[in-house]
């Protein structure tokens, strides 16, 4: 049985080859007043025509974006939505990178759509249909500073609804799958299951998409009860950083398909196929009522850009094995 | 009278422009080690005696000569390669050390600059390294079987050269740890490598945390093997005293009063309110007083401003109080 194979959000923007479009340098030269938006705007689609071909030749079956105009995974989707402010620069999480914490200062609301034309522009140089990336609602609000609402589970709900829209938008402009990065399940206690549910529950009303509820680093053990039984697609799990998740397999319902984070997207460290392959057959033998994805555990973006393509063709080596083509 | 509230940094100091070219020049071939070398010790000189005009009490040699934290230490050392560029933020990048083998120190890593800095000065001039947790939390792992296993010897090998730097003469020896804050979960580790990269080490020792989930790691943090624990207080707007209050913070600490992401100097009086909370729960012997993290991110301008309104804020608590330096 085919394992289809998937990235978890962004990919480096640097090139592999040298002299190749740049959006590090063109943005260097825009400092200097050397380049324009435009110069911008044409590196952004190179570098997103390199990520999205290199995808497809090494045979990722649900290839993204690369999120280039992207400086992380939350500023440029709340920037665009009535209610967020964007501040200063902090940590993301135990990664050594940052990202700048956007701040709920007044009603959240979604006025507009905010990454329906960069998806669309990945989308138009695909030959498959690109899963597009959207922050999730629960770690969106937790990245977030609220100076505005007294109680979260408000505040939760409000952008669910805007995650909500903008993934309805998505939907109608063709997008076949959507990707919820959330983080911050895997550091929920037990008692915020309510608050997990409130900005959960708005993102799968009436979708036609499939979606992808993806929770990097941490496993989302403690709040498992309130996700379980939520009408995602897959559920994407990081089974290289969090070992423990695996236990959660045993606990999927039957017919539901888990996405399994197997290729190490923070460690330079590369996989052996076959033994990826193993593990692959493991959750198999384990859970065969269940269906299964292979996906990096995170965004490549952690790892220089040779490694992050090497780590693709891993993948999909893997996945070739694991789906009993391996020769 | 009570002694304390002395004043110092946090170790990187901003890199001139002129500085910043140059070692540009120097990756594109433009200029040799030994012109880049000259340079670099003359914006040294230059720093140490700001930080005298200035009228802080510890000094650092402002690292002028380094690039990233952890990329400086490991291209020094056997077992790390680098790794091609990674995003941090934005269009910022750096190139990340990858343990590819058994890390070890073969050479001195900052022994000449320090006694370089320090013979420019009769103020003591602190030794400033990376600790081991955070060198092996910012690199790729290829090598080791666990992080365990990549912090321990990391510590090893700082502490060879914060022995060196002892035996040079170096009195206060801060081993870095801003990673430590994050996974409280490793918290233990992170002692026990920090531990055995400061035992014996015959010195005032003290480690900088940035700002974490101290809801978790505090008050085990006081469980770090050091004399001073030095912490962002300003960027939290001390919110940090409040777990004082409830727990006695029980090490000298290094007091940051001074946000370093934001380009606006403080104010005079808004530095001594900080104090004046802090001295609720502290000693002024306890308390070292200097900017929440290293000063790279501001423009020497800035930097320098910034310091001085510290250092007058200092002045006028200890006056107000008695105290003395």
């Amino acid at each position: 049985m085919k394992i289809e194979t998937t990235l978890s959000g962004s990919f480096p923007k640097l090139p592999l080859e040298p002299g190749a479009p740049n959006v590090r340098v063109i943005r260097n030269r825009m400092d200097q007043g050397k380049a324009s938006e435009k110069d911008l705007a044409e590196a952004t689609r190179e570098t997103t025509r390199r990520i999205v071909a290199l995808q497809e030749s090494a045979g990722v079956d649900i290839p993204m974006g690369g999120q280039v105009a992207w400086d992380d995974a939350q500023t440029y989707f709340a920037r665009g939505v009535a209610g967020f402010t964007i501040a200063g620069l902090i940590r993301y999480l135990d990664t050594n990178t940052y990202y700048r914490q956007p701040e709920i200062t007044s009603p959240v609301s979604w006025t507009q759509p905010v990454t329906v034309e960069s998806y669309r522009m990945a989308q138009g140089m695909a030959h498959r249909p690109l899963k597009a990336f959207l922050p999730g609602p629960y770690s969106l609000y937790r990245f977030s500073r609220d100076l505005h609402y007294k109680d979260p589970k408000d505040a939760l709900a409000k952008v669910g609804e805007a995650v909500a829209r903008e993934a309805k938008a998505l939907e109608d402009q063709g997008a076949e799958w959507i990707h919820f990065e959330e983080p911050w399940l895997g550091r929920a206690r037990s008692e915020e299951a309510a608050l997990v549910t409130a900005a959960l529950t708005p993102l799968f009303r009436g979708r036609k998409a499939k979606t992808v509820l993806h929770v990097p680093f941490r496993s989302p053990g403690a709040v498992f009860g309130a996700i379980r039984d939520l009408p995602w697609t897959v559920l994407g799990l990081d089974l290289v950083e969090s070992p423990e998740a695996w236990e959660l397999l045993a606990k999927v319902p039957a017919g539901r398909t888990v996405g399994l984070g197997l290729v190490d997207a923070r460690n330079t460290r590369l996989e052996d196929p076959a033994r990826v392959a193993k593990e692959v057959e493991r959750a198999r033998s384990e859970r065969p009522d269940l269906g299964w994805q292979l996906c990096t555990t995170a965004s490549l973006e952690y790892l220089p850009v040779d490694r992050a393509a090497m780590k693709v063709a891993r993948l999909t080596e893997a996945a070739r094995l694991a789906s009993g083509n391996g020769g | 009278m009570p002694r304390g509230l002395w004043t110092t940094t946090v170790g990187s100091f901003p890199k001139p422009p002129h500085l910043e070219k140059e070692r540009n020049q120097f990756a594109r071939g433009e200029i040799s080690a030994d012109d880049l070398r000259k340079l670099e010790r003359d914006a040294t000189i230059e720093v140490i005696r700001s930080q005298e005009e200035i009228g802080l009490d510890i000094l650092v040699d402002g690292e002028l000569y380094r690039g990233d934290m952890t990329t400086y230490f490991a291209e020094l050392m056997d077992g790390f390669t680098i790794s091609n560029p990674v995003r941090s933020y934005g269009n910022r990048y750096y190139r990340k050390p990858v343990a590819t083998g058994p890390v070890r120190r073969t050479k001195p890593w900052t022994v000449d600059w320090w006694k370089f800095a320090q013979s420019q000065t009769k103020k003591p001039v602190k030794g400033m390294l990376t600790g081991p947790y955070t060198m092996m939390d910012w690199s790729f792992n290829e090598h080791y079987p666990s992080r365990e296993a990549l912090a321990m010897d990391l510590a090893e090998a700082i502490r060879e050269e914060a022995m060196a730097l002892v035996e040079a003469g170096a009195t206060f020896i801060q081993v870095d740890e801003p990673a430590i804050s994050v996974r409280p979960e490793e918290l233990k580790l992170a002692v026990r490598a920090l531990g055995r990269a400061v035992e014996g080490v015959n010195a005032k020792t003290i480690t900088h945390i940035c700002y974490g989930d101290f809801d978790v790691i505090y008050p085990a943090l006081l469980d770090l093997p050091v004399d001073m624990i030095d912490l962002e207080m300003a960027n939290s707007r001390y919110d940090l005293l409040d777990r004082f209050r409830k727990h006695r913070f029980t090490k000298e600490i290094g007091y940051g009063v001074l946000d370093v992401h934001s380009h606006r100097i403080e104010t005079k009086e808004e530095i001594k309110q900080g104090i004046l909370r802090g001295l609720e729960y502290l000693s002024p012997e306890q308390m070292y007083i200097d900017p929440d993290c290293g000063l790279k991110t501001r423009t020497v301008e800035e930097a320098r401003e910034k310091l001085a309104v510290m250092v007058a804020a200092v002045r006028e608590v200890r006056e107000e109080r008695g105290i003395t330096a």
